[in-house]
């Protein structure tokens, strides 16, 4: 056969074609967040295991705020941009609602059957979770602090700093203070008010209140155990004390959209995800704990990490319907009385 | 001839118009805490922005520090300009490449370098406490006065080239004649120099303008979380609040007052101008 321009061409033209029927299958699009998250997903999930199995993988970085959007005005079209989407467990309780999220059922993720049973939802996989605790620096305050109450002590005025866009987590903790809980936010506005007189500090992101630390500017905050963990090591003179309230857990967890183009590869991208061996990476780097039973920890990262059973038994859970109808009017409150 | 624009027309139409026409649909709708949005026609999005006090700071602050650095802009932008458009042609490429160097710059990447300047623990308060000026840092980082001098730095540029396009055009022999006549250059600025420049002055100060009503980046990271614009408060609606329709209604209010503002502040100079 003698090769002709038109041959050629023809060739050229056909050669993309002949690649999509020769893989397995389209990759598998994570819309994660970066830096440390999206590294540990490729290294210990992508990697190791997908790979291997011939799944492979491509992460759609950025926020969780611009996610959430692309879920919701991607929500008509037939053929959305993610397989697998990563929120919190808040934000992925609002997105369900909306209805954008195939079920997950343990027929098609197999390692949901070792997943701690109170983390389980019926539209998404829990990946990592930890709980909201108070961080404070021993050196300025030699006696541990007992609960969220102590934030609001006069003597620690101008010395409690709270992450502005923590606005739900620290709502949640004032409305304990003041003798409410998951399900009743109302005692919170006064308690923040009562904060704000006290000079609380305001930050814009968890990288400036670290460093609000780091300089001892201020003392205390209220923060995930795991972001704890790691500014310890990171040489930010911080310790957790566990609130005697009761710590709230937050779950990092994945979904996918009904839309997704590749479900099949979804489901096995959930249950690599699940995978004891996948569950550690975390825990090292990021001080997350692992969401299922089968997965152990070296007893040394376990206790910097995990709640102590009596601690365990007070974890609470936020109420998702309760917090999914009433962020709107919190976060105005927030805006407009507490920060103005 | 007029099939020229037509391509540039039809990109505006597909790119503009319709994603405005669409925002304009959405904030007519209702918010649902559910559902996101419950189709509907009524104003209630609008009634709510205009009547509550909290909106009306933010647009109130938005006017004041679009209003400062449009003259502040204007105040540092003129001598610049003018020394810029009487240069020799040698030099002038260089100092016009320095002129829009800082805009070779990502508004993020720029607004760091600021906040290494004013943070607490910055340059600035660094060598202040060096010198032993002061005991306690100074508040420099999340004011208003940081959002100021971010977004000039950001603006003054095309506050700058506007200008001096326009100085150029004045031929250099009228400042000379009107010293001829015995007027000092202070005189022959006011009576020559900037009558003849208002065009730069009007057609820079709402390019100038417009773009800090509409600034983002740098208010959210110089002005901190107690700093409210316009801009970001659309945005914490969008992405924050989910609440579509409310945060199209801010929208639209941004883009009518800043027309608004913008026509308003033409015609008066224009006819002041015109009446000289």
């Amino acid at each position: 056969m003698t090769i002709t321009r038109r041959t050629a061409l023809g060739a050229a033209l056909a050669a993309p074609l002949i690649g999509r029927a020769n893989a397995q299958a389209a990759p598998v699009i994570v819309g994660t967040w970066g830096g440390d998250y999206g590294e540990l997903l490729a290294s210990n999930i992508d990697v190791p295991i997908l790979r291997p199995a011939g799944v492979e993988v491509q992460q759609d970085v950025g926020p969780q705020d611009p996610r959430k959007t692309k879920l919701i005005a991607e929500r008509q079209s037939r053929r959305g941009t993610m397989d697998i989407c990563c929120l919190s467990d808040v934000d992925m309780y609002s997105m369900a609602q909306q209805d954008v999220f195939e079920p997950i059922t343990q027929a098609q993720v197999p390692n949901l059957a070792h997943a701690i049973p109170t983390l389980k939802r019926p539209y998404s996989a829990p990946h990592i979770y930890s709980a909201k605790v108070i961080l404070y620096n021993p050196a300025k305050i030699p006696v541990a602090p007992k609960g969220y109450a102590d934030l609001w002590d006069p003597k620690y005025r101008g010395r409690v700093g709270l992450v502005d866009i923590l606005y739900l987590a620290n709502t949640e903790a004032a409305a304990l203070v003041g003798g409410g809980s998951e399900t009743n936010w109302g005692p919170a506005k006064g308690k923040l008010m009562e904060l704000r007189r006290n000079d609380v500090k305001l930050y814009p992101s968890n990288e400036a209140l670290a460093a609000a630390l780091k300089s001892e500017e201020v003392w205390m905050t209220i923060m995930w155990l795991a972001r704890g963990f790691m500014w310890k090591k990171a040489g930010i003179p911080v310790t957790h004390a566990v609130p005697e309230e009761g710590a709230t857990s937050i779950t990092f967890e994945m979904s996918v959209p009904k839309n997704s183009r590749n479900k099949e590869g979804a489901m096995k991208y959930l249950n690599a995800a699940l995978d004891p061996r996948a569950q550690a990476g975390f825990a090292d780097r990021m001080g997350y704990a692992p969401t299922v039973t089968n997965a152990t920890l070296p007893p040394e990262l376990a206790a910097q990490i995990t709640l102590n059973p009596a601690q365990q038994a007070k974890l609470r859970t936020p109420d998702y319907a309760y917090t999914a109808a009433h962020t709107a009017e919190y976060l105005d409150f927030w805006n407009k009385e507490f920060k103005g | 001839m007029a099939a020229l624009i037509l391509p540039a027309g039809l990109l505006v139409l597909l790119l503009l118009v319709a994603p405005m026409a669409m925002l304009f649909r959405i904030s007519l709708n209702e918010y649902s805490p559910t559902q996101l949005m419950l189709e509907a026609l009524q104003p209630g999005n609008y009634l709510r922005a205009l009547a509550d006090p909290y909106y009306q700071g933010v647009m109130g602050t938005t006017m004041t520090v679009a209003l400062s650095c449009t003259v502040i802009c204007l105040i540092i932008g003129f001598p610049a300009a003018w020394w810029l458009a009487r240069m020799d042609s040698k030099q002038k490429s260089l100092a016009v490449i320095l002129t829009v160097f800082p805009l070779l710059v990502g508004n993020v990447v720029r607004s760091a370098g600021w906040m290494a300047l004013l943070g607490r623990d910055g340059a600035i308060n660094a060598t202040l406490r060096g010198l032993g000026i002061i005991n306690e840092p100074l508040q420099l980082l999340y004011t208003q006065g940081a959002v100021i001098v971010g977004i000039v730095a950001v603006v003054a540029p095309y506050m700058i080239l506007t200008l001096s396009a326009v100085i150029e055009g004045i031929p250099r022999n009228l400042e000379e004649a009107a010293a001829n006549l015995g007027a000092s250059p202070l005189v022959a600025f006011r009576r020559v120099v900037l009558p003849l420049a208002v065009p730069g002055v009007v057609a820079g100060s709402v390019l100038v303008f417009i773009l800090c009503m509409n600034a983002y980046a740098t208010p959210v990271l110089l002005g901190g979380p107690q700093f409210k614009m316009m801009a970001p408060a659309v945005y914490d609606q969008f992405v924050r609040g989910t609440n579509w329709p409310f945060g199209a209604a801010l929208a639209f209010i941004l883009l009518v007052v800043t027309l608004a503002l913008t026509v308003l502040g033409s015609a008066v100079v224009g006819r002041r101008y015109k009446a000289q």
